[in-house]
C-alpha cells in the first residue's frame, strides 16, 4: 500500500550544503523528519553543484519519512550569470543593467523546462524573458517567433 | 549562533529574483512559503547594507513586505530524536539512545544522544562504518576519528579496545554533543575538537584513521589523510555513493593508499584503504 503524504516542504538549499540550521532544521524538524539524514542525502546527491542554490520540494509522509525530488536552478540565478551582472535594477523598465540573446533565454528555457508550466519551449521562453525583465535584464533582438 | 529570520512577502515573478539576490550576499537557504520566502542567514554574517539594498530596488515593483526574527540556536531535530528505534549492526553492536533499554546480551553497546548530530547508526554510511571497524584489530592502537558528528564511530574504536582515541568536527553542536556521549560511554578523556581536519592538524601518524564525510570533502583532503595514516595502517572512508568508488579509489591510489575491501548499502559506500 502506497505510503500516506502528509505534506509538502519547499526549500531552496546551496548544492552541497545543506545543514541543520534553518531554514532546513525548523521546517523538516517541525514534521518529525531525521534533518541529518537530509543533510547527507542532500549533500551527496547535489555534489556536482556545489554552492549553486538549488529548489527543493520534499514530500513528507505519515511515517515519519521523506522523499524529495532537486529542481534545476532558479532562473533568475541563470539570468545573472548569462548576463554577467551581479544584481537586477532598481528600476527595470528605465535602468537596464545588461542583456542576453534569445539563444541563452532558450539554453535557460530548456534547462528550466522539466520544472516550469510550459509544454513548449517558446512558453518556456516568454516565462524567462519576463523573469529578465522584472530585473531590468534586455532580451536583444527579436523573438525567433516574431522574425 | 543565532540565525535571523526574514519573512518576505512578495509578487510570484519576485520570489525567484530576491532568492537569486540574496544568495549573492550571504543567504544559503530558503523556505518557499504562500506568500514569498522566508530567508535566513547567521546574525555574525549578514551584510546589512547589501541586504536593504536588494530589497529596496525591488520594494515596489514586487510589492515586498519584511518582517525581522530571530532564530534562537536550539535541536530542531528534537522531534524525531524522541521517538527512534536502535540499531543493531549484525549480532554484535546494539546503538541505543538513553531512552532505549540496555541490552547487555550484545558484546558492544554503544549508548547515543545525538541532539543534531550525524551519527545514530540509522544512516547506511554509519552502519557500514560500524561494519567495517568490526572487521579491524583496534586491540592498544592510536586511532583518528574525522568529521566525528555524534562521536558514534570513535565510541565503537573505545569498544574495540584502541588505546588512543582523537576526534574532531566542524561544527559547534557536534563539539557539544560528541564530549557528552563519550562521557555516556565512559570515554570522559577523550575531548572532540573542532575545526576541518588542516585546522586541527592532528599531530603523528595512526593505525587507524575514519572518515565519514561526503565525497568533495574526502577528494580535497585525501592527501593529508594519507599522511596521518601509519604504514600498514588502514583508512576507512563513507560518505559516497557506489558510483563514486572510483573516484575515491582513484585519489586515494594517488597517495599510496589500496583498496581492501568494500562495502554497499542503499547504494552508499563503505571502503578499508590500506597504507601502502
Amino acid at each position: 500500500m502506497a505510503k500516506e503524504i502528509t505534506g509538502y516542504v519547499k526549500l531552496q538549499v546551496k548544492g552541497g550544503q545543506a545543514n541543520p540550521s534553518p531554514p532546513v532544521g525548523p521546517a523538516l524538524g517541525s514534521k518529525g523528519l531525521n534533518i541529518m539524514e537530509f543533510c547527507k542525502q542532500y549533500n551527496a546527491r547535489t555534489q556536482d553543484k556545489m554552492g549553486q542554490v538549488l529548489p527543493v520540494l520534499i514530500t513528507v509522509f505519515s511515517d515519519k519519512t521523506f522523499e524529495f525530488v532537486v529542481k534545476t536552478p532558479p532562473a533568475a540565478n541563470m539570468l545573472l550569470e548569462a548576463a554577467k551582472v551581479k544584481s537586477g535594477s532598481a528600476e527595470p523598465n528605465r535602468k537596464k543593467v545588461g542583456s542576453v540573446t534569445w539563444d541563452q533565454v532558450k539554453e535557460i528555457a530548456q534547462v528550466k523546462m522539466p520544472d516550469l508550466n510550459a509544454f513548449k519551449v517558446e512558453s518556456a521562453m516568454k516565462m524567462i524573458a519576463g523573469t529578465a525583465r522584472s530585473m531590468g535584464i534586455t532580451v536583444s533582438g527579436k523573438a525567433p517567433w516574431e522574425v | 549562533m543565532d540565525y535571523l529570520e526574514f519573512k518576505i512577502s512578495c509578487t510570484e515573478p519576485f520570489r525567484e529574483i530576491l532568492i537569486a539576490e540574496l544568495s549573492e550576499v550571504g543567504f544559503d537557504s530558503f523556505l518557499e512559503t504562500d506568500e514569498g520566502i522566508d530567508a535566513y542567514i547567521q546574525e555574525d554574517l549578514i551584510d546589512r547594507e547589501a541586504y536593504q539594498e536588494i530589497i529596496d530596488r525591488y520594494k515596489e515593483a514586487g510589492k515586498i513586505e519584511v518582517k525581522e526574527g530571530k532564530m534562537p540556536k536550539v535541536n530542531w531535530n528534537e522531534e524525531w530524536e524522541k521517538h527512534y528505534d536502535p540499531i543493531f549492526v549484525g549480532d554484535q553492536v546494539y546503538v541505543r539512545a538513553s531512552f532505549h533499554e540496555p541490552r547487555p546480551e550484545f558484546k558492544y553497546e554503544i549508548h547515543i544522544n545525538p541532539k543534531m548530530s550525524f551519527g545514530t547508526g540509522h544512516h547506511a554510511t554509519t552502519f557500514l562504518m560500524l561494519s567495517h571497524q568490526l572487521t579491524l584489530d583496534h586491540s592498544g592502537k592510536r586511532v583518528l576519528d574525522i568529521g566525528a558528528g555524534t562521536g558514534i564511530l570513535a565510541i565503537m574504536a573505545h569498544k574495540l579496545e584502541a588505546a588512543e582515541i582523537e576526534a574532531f568536527d566542524i561544527d559547534e553542536w557536534c563539539v557539544e554533543n560528541g564530549n557528552e556521549n563519550f562521557d555516556l560511554n565512559g570515554m570522559s578523556k577523550v575531548r572532540m575538537g573542532k575545526g576541518t581536519v588542516r585546522e586541527v592538524n592532528p599531530q603523528g601518524e595512526f593505525d587507524i584513521v575514519l572518515a565519514n564525510i561526503n565525497k568533495n570533502v574526502l577528494l580535497d583532503e585525501m592527501e593529508v589523510y594519507s599522511g596521518l595514516v601509519k604504514k600498514g595502517g588502514k583508512l576507512l572512508l563513507s560518505g559516497f555513493y557506489e558510483h563514486d568508488i572510483a573516484d575515491i579509489q582513484s585519489r586515494a591510489s594517488s597517495f599510496g593508499l589500496s583498496l581492501l575491501a568494500q562495502k554497499t548499502k542503499d547504494n552508499w559506500a563503505a571502503l578499508i584503504l590500506e597504507k601502502i
